[in-house]
């Protein structure tokens, strides 16, 4: 009967209840929005990463990515194909992307600048890296002597599509090997260092540019990047001087630092969020127990123990906490899928040069998390509201006004 | 009177306690209690030594800070013992735990306040229920006593009626119902007449007698010549002190 009598003292003081309730419900619906907000951040970000350059991970040979080498193409894969088979074959692999990088100079009739060259299957690519977003001409397909440039790179070389551009880089034997290409469009990802060096041009014309037949590494399309250890240890299992590595590495600056950047964010907002409903409830419990005094130190005269009195008050703050943090999921629920669903407009992030639309990501941990945060805050509150009344002496409590 | 210390304290000698205890509700040696004010201690009650047996009915008078409400709180554990000792039934109180006390407290003292301390969000019947599954009762006799001490007190008409509907008088006879519930070895009342008219008053000491009457003990404070009239003995305080002096057996 003691969880019956704290049920009725919630309907005490009906005004008081609803104003806790209220606080609870708007921070938990706070914390859950903001949560998933966040989450939509996250996803986009890592979206954007993805299919922008990445892929779900690379395969490179072995130690590569932590070397530098006087000649990196000796280092190179020979066996392409073999492996592209290989991992067409193993579950939650749906594209495979071999690629080379290089550096080299591009030179139009302005001017000639350095930039990072991807030779990729472009045919293939175009459908998975879409994140490159193709602000003039074309996506580069199945033309030949097609170039891809980023925006940056073309706005140096005054270019666009149409236009031609030399590259020129430097081949396996050391000689410059010269190519002609027609700037076949104009991209941007976001990331303005990106878009400032990158141009790709088809994977076979970088191998001749090269002089190689090998390639450098393999991004993977996979199904969900749940599937990355899988494949990731499968690859090890196979080719044990090859090594596997996810996007979030790869990407450890730009990537990485971001979802740390934001997930700290998210836990100073929490922190602060958890504060206020905590000394708002710590605050409406106070004063419901002050004036209670006297009917505390009556249960305390009849049998009832300290323990037992703060269990009866922090049944009161779980309760509250519990229809209070229901109502703030579901009502910040209701209003971010029928009012927001179209997302939020935000301006560029860090190291990005466009504005991207984050929509509220909701997942059911996120659910949990700030159902139990709200309640665990409501808890605290409700214990150290009822920690003096419970060491109160029962005349004391009693005598009380 | 001094025989009968002089005869009990012969038995203590020759029989031991506890052969004696089994008469004697509460015993109390040289009992001394005060209240800290700032730096000072204020005396409330000064040395006290007396018996209760079972089975009596005992008004507590007195001024004004002449110590009635102290004492009345040390006999229902709400007070801790300072000084000296007080036997309930034999059991040293202020060696009990704080679990011992909080099991005497449920099943052997009941309580009437002068406030009557009902709580206002809960009906005479849930109120009275409240302590009664405290003790653990099975359904049946929660309800059995609730009806029972009710139907005594004459509200079982009014039983769905929170203390809110409920005149100053029935608000008391509410308390006492569930003072007399809970089945305690003894009732322990503050003034439990002070807010009620004569009627009233005189209606709650008759079921306070009657609850003596089934062997059990009532101990009040009180001003009131009518409620001392319904007593076995009166113990007068002044000053934290019995008036008279010296050890004082109630029997």
């Amino acid at each position: 009967m003691w969880f019956w009598l704290s049920l009725k003292n919630l309907f005490r003081n009906p005004r008081r209840t609803f104003a806790i309730l209220i606080t609870i419900a708007i921070g938990t619906g706070a914390l859950f929005a903001f949560d998933g907000f966040i989450n939509g951040v996250l996803k986009e970000l890592k979206y954007d990463t993805i299919h922008s350059n990445y892929g779900y991970g690379q395969i490179h040979p072995l130690g590569y990515r932590e070397m530098v080498y006087e000649k990196p193409m000796d280092h190179w894969m020979g066996n392409g194909e073999e492996l592209e088979a290989y991992l067409y074959s193993v579950a939650g692999v749906e594209n495979v992307f071999p690629r080379v990088s290089f550096s080299a100079l591009l030179k139009s009739n302005h001017t000639t600048i350095g930039g990072s060259g991807q030779g990729v299957h472009a045919e293939r690519e175009a459908e998975f890296f879409h994140s490159l977003n193709v602000e003039e001409g074309e996506m580069l397909r199945s033309q030949p002597s097609g170039i891809l440039l980023g925006k940056g790179l073309a706005n140096a070389l005054q270019v666009k599509p149409g236009d031609s551009v030399k590259v020129t880089a430097t081949s396996n034997k050391g000689y410059l090997k010269n190519g002609n290409f027609i700037v076949t469009g104009i991209f941007h990802t976001g990331s303005s260092d990106f878009d400032g060096r990158v141009f790709r041009i088809q994977l076979p014309e970088a191998q001749k540019l090269l002089k190689t037949s090998k390639i450098e590494h393999v991004s993977l399309g996979l199904r969900s990047d749940a599937d990355w250890p899988a494949v990731a240890t499968s690859l090890h299992t196979a080719f044990p001087h090859l090594e596997a590595t996810p996007f979030d590495v790869l990407d450890k600056i730009y990537y990485q630092n971001s979802v740390n950047w934001l997930k700290a964010q998210f836990a100073v907002v929490q922190v602060i969020i958890l504060s206020i409903v905590l000394l708002g409830i710590f605050n409406s419990i106070s004063s419901s127990i002050l004036e209670r005094k006297q009917e505390i130190g009556n249960l305390r005269a009849n049998g009832e123990s300290r323990v037992e009195i703060m269990r009866m008050i922090l049944t009161e703050g779980g309760l509250i906490a519990f229809v209070g943090s229901l109502l703030g999921l579901l009502g910040a629920y209701t209003i971010l899928t029928f009012f927001v669903h179209n997302g939020l407009m935000m301006p560029p992030g860090p190291g990005q040069t466009k504005e991207f639309v984050v929509t509220f990501s909701f997942e059911w941990p996120m659910v949990l998390v700030s159902l139990a945060l709200s309640m665990l805050a409501a808890l605290i509150a409700s214990y150290f509201a009822s920690f003096k009344v419970a060491r109160l002496s029962i005349a004391s409590a009693l005598r009380a006004l | 009177m001094l025989f009968n210390t002089a005869y009990i304290i012969i038995c203590i000698n020759l029989f031991g306690f506890s052969l004696l205890s089994e008469k004697i509700l509460y015993k109390s040696i040289g009992l001394k209690f005060s209240y800290p004010l700032e730096k000072e201690k204020v005396a409330a009650i000064q040395g006290m030594d007396f018996e209760i047996p079972e089975k009596s009915f005992v008004t507590i008078s007195g001024p004004s800070g002449s110590g009635k409400s102290t004492l009345l709180n040390l006999l229902g554990l709400i007070e801790p013992v300072q000084e000296g000792k007080l036997f309930l039934l034999g059991q040293e109180i202020g060696r009990m735990s704080e679990k011992e006390k909080n099991r005497v407290r449920r099943y052997q003292v009941g309580f009437i306040f002068q406030q009557f301390h009902l709580f206002p969000i809960l009906t005479a019947e849930e109120n009275i229920q409240y302590f009664l599954t405290r003790q653990t009762l099975p359904k049946q006799e929660v309800a059995a006593r609730t009806k029972e001490a009710l139907e005594l007190v004459g509200l079982w008409e009014h039983r769905k009626k929170r203390p809110s509907e409920l005149s100053g008088g029935q608000k008391q006879r509410v308390a006492i119902a569930r003072a007399l519930a809970k089945q305690p070895e003894v009732i322990i009342g503050d003034e439990p007449t002070a807010s009620l008219d004569q009627k009233n008053g005189k209606g709650v000491m008759e079921i306070l007698k009657e609850f003596v009457e089934r062997g059990k003990t009532v101990i009040l404070t009180t001003h009131d010549s009518m409620v001392q009239s319904f007593g076995d003995m009166n113990l007068h305080l002044v000053d934290g002190r019995i008036e008279g002096g010296g050890n004082v057996v109630l029997a």
